[in-house]
């Protein structure tokens, strides 16, 4: 039960959307999925004064374009995309991150926009306030930090939980960025502002309209993991998605690209390990070392009871054994070629 | 800052909507405030409570109904979104006074006790066979994962949906 | 004889199945009532803090606002979850002068919708001096610590905040030690659990015409009733607790929580019916939990593992009011000294007050957490003798006809045999420590492990008796009435078939009326293991009952004796002449045309231990605890992944004893419902706690088993007990004994696995790799001091 009134509106288009987001102003809020605003409405994080509701615009199913590229609109629901037998085929380590979201139902209902576009979690905020750590914290617009309370104000140590924006840094995806002004284009990386009281580098009135994936290179290949206690209906206690091209030698490797996600205020590379596997042979101890590094540098926050030791024991196996695939993969592809 | 002034937002307007609904195949018209979910339109406005109100967060699926075919967990769905969709609850899976096969099998399974996660869970279960008749337990865990049981410990559920499905475990004495 | 049973003993279908898969099913939440208000309450914010001032005039003045109430309103009548000479009720239905925990009850109101009361909530200001809080109950216990309530008055002087203290002993223990061959002490600890069920509390009351009517999630509704009209100071039969089908209960929904007392009363103010519903959230900060118990175990033994004496210390986190915390600790004896052969033992318990929400019980009630850490122990003992788990268990288990310490007998009961048939089922001993010694390729390590358990079946407490009628309809079809209340274990059909077997008629023919306070018999409830065994029985004898007025009438028609008839399928016949019969139907017109319009109605009563006054003493273990004993041995089969501390249940077996299976499939789903939870328990649940706030009042982050964790769970019944028409019958427990052998076993399973000995719950990755490490650790330092 959602304990105040806002307002309801239907945008046809996206362009409308836009429009509206811009005369309301701040305090108006798109509606997609629903699947994390709602719960953060119910739990007082988010009061806005209306939401616009995107349910009315038509989505387009991904479509591949001329250059081979994938386009995926930002408003394909989690599970559409997951069934996609365009992006099974082409881009299988999209359609696995979209499937390690939530529960089924969570992905029925949630978009990939809005999934890159959740707000950051920490154990505090996301319940109700009621009785319970009553003086709102600085993400709230108060004056203290729960679990860090020596934060500055301008600290915020929430951690932004996507499954599918890993994959996507992985995937070197670029986004379509619609705003009062007309379109603009953003590596994916770019949204990203690594704060936690604004984590996303939108601006008050642009929508996320769609990502675009080029096509994948010769002898590549993907790994992806989410942690869990559980085996679903649960955000990650970390997610690896690596992608690792190799050299035609089929040993060296020629481009490395690693994400982590659920590990700080924004999903990060790790431009350490990266560095470590680009131009190297790729063998077991070397895959062991960037691994090792990966977690080192991703420095992860202790989030929803985990300890920051056992956040990074966790990366540093999940990372290699990714990496481990995304070289099965890329050898296969060879292979296959 | 996300929170807003709650001055200002005492003395907004937010009018409720009228919203028409196809509820197990009959129409409905009702008044909605925006903040109102679709569980609660269904329970309290058309007045069917078999969809049950647990977690009210999306985390235990006990109000999962089917919107336009989809599972969704119906109290992080406002009621204004869903003008003009089709809604099915447990109430509208028996043909008359006729059990579903699934719902069949849920008896003699032993997939129900306290049967208060079972109307999402046939829900779920129902879209799940809509669109794969014969699921491997994994697709069955996936879509499934969504909707708690505290009772049964998921082996008389498992064991329901593959016998629906015609793939029935021999039952053990 | 068995063959003859038509019913019982059949896995006939749930009487409440078809209103569960159709929506049709009313639990309490469904209920509506025209002109409802909506009632919430205002909750402490404090663990511990002096209330100065409490002034509710600005929610009072709020349009909408129909009632606001504080303690200065109510009657000041205590209630507690025990209310005995020793352990008066200790609890009022809202705060006064200070809260003792977060969430506390301080306030209650009702409006005419959610929005007015939320912003009514926020018009009572209520000014507090905080005090110093204390949350570990060790802490707690020390001389100086901040006082939450006194100690009681016979707790060991100079301890604080010590609520009640359970202590026994038999034989001598510190010459037991002495006469051991290997003696070992160690510790134990557990993570705080919840109930987990899924429909939240929640209550509508109605005050009508001097009556007040009321709808509740609930384990018993005579016991809320009971608590209810106490508190309220009405008679009881001025309260009335309706039926509804209740959403899983699991030891949460016993006792009498604020919520209901307070939709009572502001339903007794305003003239209207108000229901209050707990959030998700209210339930994981404010409501109660299980009892994290703290167990210290010194035993000894003989060389070939014989138990010669233990002692035993438990500490039990008690929250801020008694609760069922001084019961819980008088269990963990119970479920110490039921299992195995002990001659000497020492037991002492202590229940703490702690700034934590009130406990109550949960499934098991105290058995997951003593039985985890005796058996955890029985390994280490096994293995530091060289014996194998199967051995050292067998070397201690009761066998039948054995009297207890405290005058209770085994009866046919046997733990041996239990244990004998799942260490054969599972292969236990051939698939034991396998991984150990030969370690496979890979990071993937199985393991197996065993525990054993078991618990009472009904005793004696508040109603302490049920009673049924089985009232018989023109056509022969028979109406119950019973104050039995299905929580989803299947009462209902459980019922119906003792009572369609007693009375010659189909399940199908018997409807049932239940769990009504004023159109029922009072009944136990369904809280202490005793449905099926005491109200069954009492079934048992209204069928019969009735049964023999069916044949005493046909007697008198057919010009035969009554004992020369029989009663099956709806009709009286001879048992020589079968052409001499009577249809139910037409005996009933007989009975009414003959005997001064006499319907037939049969009534039974049951009581457990009738030759026992009371239930035994929680602080002395004096006195006789139940009748049936149901014993099981449970094994384990987990795989960990050894480096990233993974782990998970693969299997588990159950062998229990469970006396005669009155349906067999429900007996399956208690056993299967109980892996599960004993498999959250080790592997996921804890409720975050940090200063007496809860950090993960939710279900993403409180981590309950989904599909995904489904494990096989096979089980067989070591059948003890025999059902005879007409005979009263034994059976056992099986709702919630089985939770903590498998526990136990999991445990024993993930060392067999790894090497890692955990002695707490739960067994999180990261625990297990810290125990890997430590493990590398050792070895690498045994290592260099060989080298050196």
């Amino acid at each position: 039960m959602i304990l105040f009134d806002f307002g309801y509106e239907r945008a046809a288009t996206a362009e409308e959307a836009v429009a509206r987001l811009a005369r309301l102003g701040d305090d108006a809020r798109l509606l997609a999925g629903g699947t994390d605003l709602l719960p953060n409405m119910r739990a007082e994080l988010a009061m806005p004064a209306t939401l616009v509701s995107l349910e009315g615009i038509a989505c387009e199913p991904p479509r591949a374009l001329a250059d081979g590229s994938i386009r995926i609109d930002a408003l394909t629901r989690l599970a559409d995309l997951e069934r996609a037998p365009l992006i099974a085929e082409r881009l299988p380590m999209l359609a696995a991150a979209a499937r390690a979201v939530g529960s089924h139902q969570i992905r029925e209902m949630g978009t990939i926009g809005g999934n890159l576009c959740q707000e950051t979690r920490c154990l505090y905020l996301n319940q109700r306030h009621d009785y319970q750590f009553a003086p709102p914290c600085f993400k709230r617009g108060g004056e203290c930090c729960y679990p860090f309370p020596r934060n500055k104000s301008d600290v915020c140590w929430s951690v932004h939980m996507s499954d599918v924006a890993p994959a996507l840094i992985a995937l070197d995806a670029s986004l379509e960025i619609l705003g009062a002004g007309g379109t603009r284009r953003a590596g994916i990386e770019d949204l990203f502002s690594g704060s936690g009281l604004r984590p996303l580098t939108l601006g008050p009135a642009e929508l996320l309209r769609s990502v675009t994936v080029a096509p994948r290179p010769a002898r590549w290949g993907w790994g992806f993991h989410k942690s869990t206690v559980r085996g679903g209906l649960e955000y990650g206690m970390s997610v690896c998605a690596v992608a690792l091209r190799l050299e035609p030698d089929g040993r060296t490797c020629a481009e490395a690209r690693i994400a982590l996600g659920a590990v700080r205020e924004r999903p990060l590379r790790s431009p350490k390990a990266e560095s470590l596997l680009a131009g190297s042979v790729l063998d077991p101890a070397r895959l062991t070392q960037a691994a090792t590094a990966g977690a080192a540098e991703a420095n992860p926050l202790p989030h929803h009871g985990f300890t920051k030791r056992h956040l990074s024991d966790n990366l540093k196996i999940y990372l290699r054994r990714t990496l481990e695939q995304a070289l099965s993969r890329a050898r296969e592809e060879e292979g296959a070629c | 800052m996300l929170r807003s002034d709650p001055q200002a937002r005492a003395a907004l307007k937010a009018p409720a909507q009228v919203v028409s609904l196809r509820v197990n195949g009959e129409w409905r018209e009702i008044a909605v405030k925006p903040r109102v979910t679709l569980v609660e339109a269904i329970r309290d406005l058309v007045g069917l409570t078999g969809t049950k109100a647990s977690c009210e967060s999306g985390t235990c699926g006990a109000c999962t109904v089917l919107l336009d075919g989809r599972p969704v967990v119906s109290c992080l769905t406002l009621a204004v979104a869903c003008d003009g969709m089709e809604v099915r609850t447990v109430e509208g899976l028996t043909d008359g006074e006729k059990l579903s096969a699934l719902q069949e099998a849920f008896l003699e399974y032993g997939a129900v006790q306290c049967g208060f996660c079972t109307p999402g869970m046939l829900m779920s279960a129902t879209a799940l066979l809509e669109r794969d008749p014969k699921p491997d337990r994994e697709t069955i865990n996936k879509a499934l994962e969504g909707n708690l049981c505290r009772c049964t410990g998921y082996n008389g559920i498992v064991d329901a949906v593959l016998a629906a499905s015609g793939q029935t475990r021999p039952r053990k004495e | 004889m068995q063959s003859e049973l038509k019913y019982v003993g059949k896995s006939v279908r749930r009487k409440d199945g078809p209103d569960k898969v159709t929506g049709r099913a009313v639990y309490t939440q469904d209920v509506r009532l025209p002109n409802t208000l909506v009632g919430r309450i205002l909750r402490s914010p404090h663990p511990h803090a002096r209330i100065v001032r409490i002034d509710t005039s600005r929610a009072r003045a709020l349009p909408g606002v129909k009632a606001v109430i504080t303690v200065e309103d109510t009657k000041g009548i205590k209630h507690g979850f025990v209310e005995t000479p020793r352990y008066p009720p200790d609890q009022e239905v809202l705060a006064r002068g200070k809260v003792v925990h977060v969430g506390e009850e301080v306030a209650a109101l009702a409006a005419v919708d959610a929005l007015t009361a939320q912003r009514a909530l926020d018009l009572i200001e209520v000014e507090y001096e905080v005090l110093p809080a204390v949350f570990d109950p060790e802490e707690a216990m020390r001389p100086g610590a901040p006082e939450i309530h006194p100690s009681h008055p016979k707790a060991p002087s100079g301890l604080a905040n010590v609520g009640g203290t359970t202590a026994t002993e038999w034989g001598d223990v510190e010459r037991g030690f002495a006469e051991s061959d290997y003696v070992r002490e160690d510790r134990f600890d557990c993570q705080l659990r919840t109930h987990g069920y899924l429909e939240p509390h929640v209550t509508l009351a109605q005050w009508e015409n001097g009556k007040l009517n009321v709808w509740t999630s609930s384990m018993g509704t005579f016991v809320k009733r009971a608590k209810l009209a106490k508190v309220l100071d009405l008679p009881q039969s001025s309260v009335r607790i309706h039926k509804t089908y209740v959403g899983g209960t699991f030891g949460g929904k016993i006792d009498l929580y604020s919520h209901e007392y307070c939709a009572c009363h502001l339903s007794m103010l305003t003239g209207r019916p108000v229901q209050i519903t707990a959030s998700r959230e209210e339930i994981f900060n404010a409501y109660r939990h299980s009892q994290p118990l703290t167990l210290e175990i010194k035993t000894g033994v003989k060389k070939d593992g014989t138990i010669v004496a233990q002692r035993i210390r438990a500490i039990n986190n008690a929250g801020a009011f008694r609760g069922s915390g001084v019961v819980v600790i008088f269990l963990a004896w119970g479920f110490t000294m039921i299992p195995y052969r002990i001659p000497n033992l020492k037991y002492e318990g202590f229940s703490v007050y702690t700034n934590n929400t009130v406990r109550a019980p949960q499934r098991g009630h105290g058995a997951p957490k003593v039985r985890f850490a005796i058996e955890s122990q029985m390994d280490m003992i096994a293995e530091a003798l060289g014996i194998d788990p199967v051995e050292i268990r067998l070397r201690n288990a009761r066998g039948p006809g054995e009297k207890l310490p405290n005058g209770d007998d085994t009866h046919r009961g046997n733990l041996s045999e239990c244990i004998r048939v799942a260490a054969e089922r599972s292969g236990l001993l051939a698939k034991f420590g396998r991984d150990r010694s030969q370690p496979p390729k890979g990071t993937i390590r199985r393991g197996i492990g065993i525990g054993v358990s078991a618990y009472m079946g009904g005793t004696l407490i508040y109603p302490n008796g049920s009673g049924v009628i089985v009232k018989m309809n023109d056509d022969g079809t028979a109406i119950v009435l019973t104050g039995a209340i299905d929580i989803g274990q299947g009462s209902e059909t459980v019922i119906a078939q003792i009572v369609a077997e007693e009375l010659g008629v189909t399940p199908d023919d018997v409807k049932i009326i239940s769990s009504d306070t004023d159109t029922t018999p009072q009944d136990i409830g369904a809280w202490i293991s005793g449905m099926t065994y005491v109200t069954g029985n009492a079934a048992r004898q209204a069928a019969g009952n009735a049964r023999e007025k069916l044949l005493q009438v046909a007697a008198e028609k057919l010009g035969v004796r009554a004992d020369e008839l029989v009663a099956a399928d709806k009709v009286v016949s001879h048992r020589l002449n079968p052409e001499l019969r009577m249809t139910y139907r037409e005996v009933v017109a007989s009975s009414i045309a003959k005997r001064r319009g006499d319907t037939i109605i049969g009534e039974g009563f049951w009581r457990t231990m009738r030759d026992e006054p009371a239930h035994p003493s929680l602080a002395t273990t004096r006195g006789r605890w139940t009748e049936n004993y149901a014993f099981s041995a449970q094994v384990a089969e987990v795989e960990v992944d050894i480096e990233t501390g993974e782990a998970r249940l693969v299997k588990a077996y159950t062998v229990h004893d469970c006396g005669f299976p009155i349906n067999p499939a429900l007996v399956k789903g208690q056993i299967d419902g109980q892996v599960s939870m004993a498999l959250g328990h080790a592997f996921m649940e804890e409720v975050l706690v940090k200063d007496g706030y809860t950090l993960n009042p939710n279900w993403l982050e409180y981590r309950m088993p989904t599909i995904h964790e489904m494990a096989e769970s096979e089980d067989a019944d070591v059948i003890t007990e025999q059902y005879r028409v007409g005979q009263p019958y034994r059976t056992k427990e099986v709702g919630e004994g089985l939770i903590s052998g498998v526990l136990a076993a999991m445990g024993n399973a993930v060392y067999d696995a790894t090497g890692v000995r955990l002695r707490s719950t739960p067994f999180s990755a990261e625990r297990i790799l810290e125990g890997l490490r430590d493990l590398e650790f050792q070895k690498r330092k045994k290592h260099k001091e060989v080298r050196a």
